[in-house]
């Protein structure tokens, strides 16, 4: 008894003692005000410091400070601490958003190393939670998010934001915008979902025929916002006849979409096409197709890296996909992020920015969710046998 | 001077040393660590699982087990999720989700202690079945947009800078200490797993003590659901996945015997303080996602091996120990 009564002694001193410091540190809601770039902004734009922990300063900023209508460049050479955070980790294209992004940090001279971290797997987006907790414990100063959970990320996206560090999304957008101050669009969104559309017409022939989606996670919100603009496209009287049968989730994960693939083909015999609007999910299709010798009667089309796509392209297995770069797309997200978590944008409505060797981009406001501002990139590239081997070739 | 080192020799002793290292070692490798908000996050972010920790507790002394509480954590959120969706008061709908909880541990505890199925098969099938009831519900939608005070309950600071739900556990964690440790109820629990025929012969009412302890799991593990809804701000059919490895985790690596009879909630608690602070160091110093699943589990192999290495290194260390004495002893006498 008197061991365990030591044992708790030791654990409640270890525990009051490890808080104890609190007081005379910074909480961490307050930001640290040596790593943020603070003294070189006026200080009438960085209201997030004093701001209460409801307010979004870089929304709501006041009327006076309106972008001007230049376009602004990036003040290279700033240390700035930035997080970049894609859905999980061992994913070819957002490995390519990595290189995209170190490029343009190379660009902007930014002493400090760029953090790549993410959950493991695809089925662990509310580990992305955790992660950004974290980041807003170390004090860094931007955050780059593909959100791969929801709205679930929100609470802690606004956490980050009201400590003062600079939010932005790419890839995938936190539906509610809570938290979030830009959303870099790889492309429209209702693009995606007419260009779908155009792919499952051109596989499936005039007289159309049925079709079933393949998709990423439930909560993957940019998948949602293509499917979703995709069915809209169906509506249409002219696309009648394309039927779409069922949409299933593989989570970004090999395992779970080739069952998944391999379920629909058992579950619909006359299903002639899988659409999988994920890279993970069009690659295991197709290969799913592939093994089983599927490939004469039923095809598979969506988003694919036309470097896992190759071989399936030249079997006929897929005879066409699309897809944006995801280079770029880092590229351009750094860019942004760095000239918010500086100060040289404040990330409202309006503003221009050059992103380095991509060119002037605008603040907009998102047209595909009901709040939010985005920054599109855009445009799409098709692949199929005639241009695949250039895509791939270095 | 070896009697003052005493308590060390117990598991839990092993356990504070390693905890100390981990406390240490965290602490001069980034300064943000001891923040106090850091600090407090280290539980928020896991403090559904280290809430049914301590239930869990209760049932691997009393040699049974609980696998479904993941799938109980869904199911009581979907329940609550989708009677919300359907336009029900919200007030309702946590009464619902939590005793959709007490429904499912009654219906454990009853083929365990009733029909005397092996729990884990019991709970195994709960493991599957409360997840597919909680699928059928929502399906692939997310339910959110839950009433502010929810929502703040499970993200904002309750009282001064603590949440709601690490109150809660601190609460629950002093009911759970002087209920096994001290009372009556507690003995029972550790004499039904130590030998429940016996326990049987002496009057201890087994069924009733299984009975109880699964539905307070099943109570806890809906509870559990529902923090995690608050903090997330949103219900899903797969939420929580894996959730009981994760807990099982911590009460194995506190000591506590997986074939039951033996364990205390101390060593639980320092277990969870190990796994706690080392997720937290790990994720300060941006260990890679996959290096941190390795580690947990290099941690569930440690929690299963090391009471039992431990054990056999410390009776050779006590009967050597006595040995020598006794030849002082007889020396000094002859």
């Amino acid at each position: 008894m008197i061991k365990k009564l030591m044992i708790l002694g030791v654990v409640l001193t270890l525990v009051l003692s490890a808080c104890g410091p609190a007081t005379t540190e910074a909480p961490a809601t307050e930001p640290p005000a040596t790593e943020m770039p603070a003294t070189e902004m006026p200080a009438t734009e960085m209201p997030a410091t004093e701001a209460p922990a409801t307010e979004m300063p870089a929304t709501e900023a006041p009327a006076t400070e309106a972008p001007s209508g230049d376009v602004v460049k990036a003040t290279p050479g700033k240390e700035l601490n930035m997080v970049f955070l894609p859905k999980f980790l061992g994913n070819a294209v957002f490995d390519e958003a990595h290189a995209g992004a170190l490029e343009a940090a190379e660009e902007l001279q930014n002493p400090a190393e760029l953090q790549f971290l993410a959950p493991a797997t695809g089925g662990e987006g509310a580990k992305q939670v955790e992660i950004i907790t974290n980041a807003t414990t170390q004090g860094v100063n931007a955050i780059m998010l593909s959100n791969n959970a929801g709205d679930q990320v929100a609470p802690a996206a606004q956490a980050a934001r009201d400590a003062g560090i600079a939010f932005v999304t790419w890839d995938s957008p936190i539906p509610s915008a809570e938290g979030e101050q830009v959303f870099v669009a790889q492309v429209d969104f209702a693009e995606t979902g007419q260009v779908m559309a155009d792919m499952a017409r051109n596989i499936l022939g005039e007289d159309g025929g049925k079709f079933a989606v393949l998709s990423a996670g439930p909560d993957s919100a940019n998948q949602n916002a293509w499917i979703a603009a995709m069915e809209e496209v169906l509506a249409q009287p002219e696309n009648a006849n394309l039927e779409l049968l069922e949409i299933v989730y593989g989570n970004d994960e090999t395992e779970k979409s080739t069952q998944e693939a391999l379920a629909l083909v058992d579950k619909y015999p006359d299903m002639e096409l899988i659409m999988a609007p994920t890279t993970v999910g069009i690659a295991a299709a197709a290969k799913a197709m592939q093994d089983e010798g599927l490939c004469e009667t039923v095809k598979v089309s969506g988003l694919g890296l036309p470097a896992e796509m190759v071989s399936f392209v030249k079997n006929g297995c897929s005879p066409e996909f699309a897809l944006w770069s995801f280079k770029d797309l880092g590229y351009l997200t750094y860019y942004l992020t760095y000239m918010i978590a500086s100060g040289d944008l404040q990330g409202v409505e309006g503003e221009q920015f050059e992103a380095g060797r991509m060119g002037t981009y605008t603040i907009e406001k998102d047209p595909t969710r009901d709040v939010g501002l985005r920054v599109l990139m855009g445009p799409f590239s098709q692949y199929n046998a005639d241009n695949i081997d250039a895509a791939v070739s270095p | 001077m070896l009697r003052r080192l005493e308590p060390l020799k117990s598991w839990e002793g092993v356990l504070l040393v390693i905890l100390i290292g981990i406390v240490i070692f965290n602490s001069s490798m980034t300064p943000h660590y001891l923040q106090f908000q850091n600090q407090i996050n280290l539980f928020q972010l896991h403090i559904e699982k280290v809430i049914i920790a301590l239930i869990m507790t209760f049932i691997i002394i009393n040699a049974e087990i609980d696998i479904s509480v993941g799938s109980v954590m869904a199911l009581a959120g979907c329940v609550m999720g989708y009677l919300f969706e359907k336009g029900l008061p919200f007030e309702l709908c946590v009464l619902a989700g939590l005793l959709t909880g007490a429904l499912t541990g009654a219906f454990n505890g009853f083929m365990v202690a009733h029909v005397k199925m092996t729990s884990l098969i019991v709970t195994l099938s709960g493991l599957i079945g409360y997840r597919g009831l909680a699928h059928v519900l929502l399906e692939n939608r997310s339910v959110g947009n839950f009433p502010e005070w929810f929502d703040r309950l499970g993200q904002k600071p309750l009282v001064g800078p603590f949440p709601f739900a690490l109150i809660l556990f601190f609460l629950l964690l002093i009911i759970a200490l002087i209920i096994l440790q001290w009372s009556g109820a507690g003995r029972y629990v550790f004499v039904i797993g130590n030998n429940s025929e016996v326990a049987r012969y002496s009057g201890v009412n087994v069924r009733r003590v299984k009975m109880t302890l699964f539905i307070i799991s099943g109570l806890v593990s809906a509870l559990g659901g529902l923090l995690l809804a608050a903090r997330l701000g949103s219900i899903r059919g797969d939420m929580a996945i894996g959730t009981e490895l994760e807990v099982i985790t911590m009460v194995l690596l506190g000591g506590v015997s997986i074939f039951g009879g033996t364990g205390s909630l101390f060593g639980v608690l320092l277990s969870i303080l190990i796994i706690l602070n080392l997720r937290n160091g790990m994720g300060l110093l941006n260990v890679p996602g996959e290096n941190q699943t390795g580690v947990i589990g290099a941690l569930l192999i440690l929690s299963v091996l090391g009471p039992n290495i431990w054990l056999g290194i410390s009776e050779s260390w006590n009967r050597r120990h006595v040995q020598r004495t006794r030849v002082g002893e007889e020396e000094k006498g002859g």
